[in-house]
């Protein structure tokens, strides 16, 4: 079966795998050797992080990449001067309050199905589309159980997640450490994190903290369940519907990431708030004034340039301040 | 004065400022020495060679009084649109209304510049957690919060989508603040696949019809906005009009170029160049001003092109500029290094593309925005850029990096690979701060260094 990249959480695999296609959602590693994309001053680290993975992976038969942010969208002219594989580039509108815009949206996917099918996937029908919905759907009621630790759109089958076993070894679940100190919960936002960074919900764990919601981007706040009563009409509308309203700080205006915190923090009681992003992120880091001024519950920001620096003894010991504080 | 073309710095305009008062010169209202400028803030001035025409006197001081304007503007009743972003649709729809007046808070961009970081707007931005990773436009904020530089006006629009991450997040961070913002989307430019109809965009990209619609349908959005600020209704008739001064001032523009970026020897500085390109985009607040001040520039540019007067040689060094320079000094710089502007691209060539007025205006306008370099890829720029080099004969490229940009990271990059590999060219990269004094003598090497390259490749 031929193996879809991609990494932004606008792109539904519901819709990947409706084409008898295999999406995978590439949450980046270091790549060793010659890169493709050198280090540049001023680019994510993220972003160089996914065009090199993608470009050393060797099982890749297509690439999609979305227009969330300015630094992907230039990704995408790279990729398509430097690597042998078609290379898709989604337009995700800012706006979202127009029908016009979710419009675009839509128009996009059915796009995106025509090159798909060019690939060699085969345009689904609506019972193929329901079914693959309802499979992810199951599959993302798992990954409920460990919010913190799973990327969203994982692939049916068996959860490998190695977090799985870091969480359930640590407690993760409990109020109390393995010292028997009550746990702070914390909440966990920010941009998407390269594998070696996950170590960040770790180490929060290790220094007595609990997650109480994961808003990275591969965490809860991007998963999509679309329940069997939006399957009824038509399946690709509502899909388009769900994803289109994830709520994020790239959206203009980005109430809805403003409103879905505010549930976040109400419903889990969290006591802090930690924000991740790579240098150079724009969207993320503008934001992190904002919502520390919105909260008004003591916030931590960690800003890392991709170099492992979340398993690093000054992340660990601003993270321990931090919960030392809220305790 | 049709002296001899030479740069002259700010204390010498001064005293021939007074002499042409003397003399009984006529003078703009908005007229007066540059010097009292720097009175204000704008040190920057100071340090600065400017061009000695009275035209040239005249494009400073229209620039330098544009705040003055729109108090005026304000007072005598007319409203405020602040555009942001778009640089060149959205005014163009605004200026249509005599009783509107658009302006871009992001000219902001300039103010660490011209006021050498006096102005503590970049202070504002930082502790509104905008740091120095975040370009110039940053500024804008600081301007906002102080309302010091500009009036907080009555309508802000701001387009997103395919813009940059900097500005989309500076607008959203000002929204935050309060400021209400009527942002409109425009999406990725692509060219259109099979069997989806195509439209041609002014500088010759095609786009599919699709998105031509979605485009004019947000303008649309704006239009009626637009419409309730000011009481009036926008028909076509009134927006054909505006199209008509718009591309007025593009064929000046136009011209301007033409002769600045090909007569030997060089008519124009070409910073005076660069503040004329910008009046493409905002007019200053002032459309038939602007006219004015672009019709007297380029009377002079071609006076000087008849008389063989100007700045160079024959064996000046011909470059083709990227982007737009933090640092209005780097500027003098180029020249001070022997080199010239033959061709620029600074991110608003769709705003110096002429309006189609073959299709009704809204359709037009639609089209225009569409064809803004920064909503294409890097690929369709340097195709843009490889074009114009070969039309203006540039011998050498210089892409310069604007300090925390988002797409400045990678668009050098894939416009130099582009550009080498298709044009055969030198290309240089280089990093221009707000302010450069202490990077200038790295800049002068390197700037010399690509002349030299460019004067030992003729010899090839
Ligand atoms: S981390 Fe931020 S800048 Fe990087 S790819 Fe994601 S959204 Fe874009
Ligand atoms: S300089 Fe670049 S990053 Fe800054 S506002 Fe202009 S287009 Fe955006």
């Amino acid at each position: 079966m031929k193996t879809i990249v991609y990494t932004c959480p606008y792109v539904p695999a519901e819709w990947i795998a409706a084409h008898g296609l295999q999406p995978r959602r590439l949450i980046p590693r270091p790549v060793e050797g010659t890169a493709t994309i050198p280090q540049i001053e001023g680019l994510c680290p993220y972003a160089r992080a996914f065009a090199n993975d993608v470009a050393a992976s060797e099982d890749v038969d297509g690439v999609v990449v979305t227009t969330m942010c300015d630094q992907m969208r230039r990704i995408f002219d790279l990729l398509v001067r430097r690597i042998n594989v078609p290379v898709f580039l989604l337009n995700v509108p800012s706006t979202w309050q127009t029908v016009t815009a979710r419009q675009l949206y839509l128009g996009e996917l059915e796009r995106f199905g025509r090159f798909l099918v060019r690939l060699g996937g085969c345009a689904p029908d609506r019972e193929k589309l329901t079914q693959e919905i309802r499979r992810y759907s199951v599959n993302k009621e798992l990954t409920d159980l460990y919010p913190a630790l799973y990327p969203s759109q994982l692939p049916p089958g068996p959860l490998s997640w190695v977090w799985q076993q870091t969480f359930q070894s640590m407690g993760g679940g409990s109020e109390r450490d393995l010292e028997g100190t009550r746990r702070v919960p914390i909440g966990v936002i920010g941009g998407p994190l390269m594998e070696r960074d996950q170590v960040l919900f770790r180490v929060i764990l290790e220094c007595g903290g609990q997650i109480a919601f994961d808003g990275t981007e591969t965490g809860d706040r991007t998963i999509r369940s679309l329940d069997d009563r939006y399957l009824s009409s038509d399946p690709l509308v509502n899909l388009a519907r769900a994803y289109f309203h994830i709520p994020d700080p790239s959206r203009r205006p980005n109430s809805e990431f403003y409103q879905w915190l505010r549930e976040k923090l109400a419903s889990h009681s969290a006591r802090g708030l930690v924000l991740h992003h790579y240098v150079w992120c724009d969207k993320w880091h503008a934001e992190f004034e904002r919502i520390k001024e919105w909260i008004k519950l003591p916030m931590l920001r960690l800003d890392s340039e991709g170099r492992g620096e979340m398993d690093s003894p000054r992340v660990r010991n601003r993270i321990h301040a931090f919960m030392e504080a809220l305790r | 004065m049709s002296e001899t073309p030479r740069q002259i710095a700010l204390r010498e305009w001064d005293d021939a400022y007074e002499r042409l008062r003397a003399a009984g010169v006529p003078q703009p209202a908005y007229g007066g020495p540059l010097g009292r400028h720097v009175a204000e803030g704008d040190t920057r001035l100071r340090k600065l060679r400017f061009d000695n025409s009275l035209a040239a006197l005249r494009l400073w001081d229209f620039l330098l009084t544009e705040e003055d304007r729109l108090q005026l503007a304000r007072d005598a009743g007319k409203k405020l649109v602040g555009t942001m972003k778009d640089l060149g649709t959205v005014p163009v729809m605004a200026s249509s209304l005599d009783n509107l007046v658009a302006f871009y808070p992001d000219g902001a961009w300039w103010i660490p510049c011209v006021m050498e970081v006096n102005s503590g707007l970049l202070q504002i931005a930082d502790s509104l957690g905008i740091d120095e990773s975040f370009c110039p436009v940053r500024a804008m904020l600081g301007a906002f919060v102080t309302g010091a530089h500009f009036p907080i006006p009555d309508l802000l629009t701001c387009s997103v989508g395919a813009t940059c991450d900097d500005f989309s997040a500076i607008a959203q961070r000002l929204n935050g603040l309060g400021y209400p913002i009527l942002w409109w989307e425009i999406p990725h430019r692509r060219v259109p696949e099979d069997n989806e109809g195509g439209v041609q965009l002014p500088g010759g990209f095609r786009a599919p019809a699709s998105l031509v619609r979605f485009v004019r349908s947000e303008l649309e959005r704006i239009r009626l906005a637009l419409e309730k600020l000011s009481g009036r209704v926008i028909d076509e008739g009134t927006l054909s009009r505006g199209i008509a001064k718009a591309n007025h001032i593009r064929r000046l523009l136009a011209e301007l170029r033409q002769a600045a970026f090909t007569a030997t020897p060089c008519p124009i500085p070409a910073l005076e160049m660069l503040i004329a390109e910008m009046l493409a985009i905002h007019f200053c607040s002032d459309q038939e001003e602007t006219i004015a001040v672009l019709q007297d520039l380029l009377d002079e540019v071609n006076r000087r092109v008849a008389a063989g007067t100007g700045y160079g040689t024959a064996d000046t060094a011909r470059m083709f500029w990227v982007d737009p320079v933090a640092d209005l000094q780097v500027m003098n710089l180029l020249e001070d290094c022997g080199g010239r502007i033959c061709g620029t691209e600074y991110l608003f060539a769709h705003a110096l593309d002429p309006i189609p007025t073959d299709v009704p205006p809204m359709e037009a306008l639609a089209r225009m925005a569409l064809a803004d370099p920064m909503v294409g890829s890097a690929t369709d720029r340097a195709a843009r850029i490889k074009a114009e080099i070969r039309r203006f004969g540039a011998e050498a490229v210089i892409v310069s990096r604007i300090p925390g940009a988002s797409h400045c990271a990678l668009e050098g990059e894939i416009i130099g690979e582009i550009v080498r590999a298709e044009c055969g060219l030198p290309v240089l990269e280089i990093e221009v701060p707000p302010l450069t004094d202490a990077v200038s003598p790295s800049l002068r090497t390197r700037l010399e260094a690509l002349v030299e390259t460019v004067v030992n490749r003729r010899s090839r």
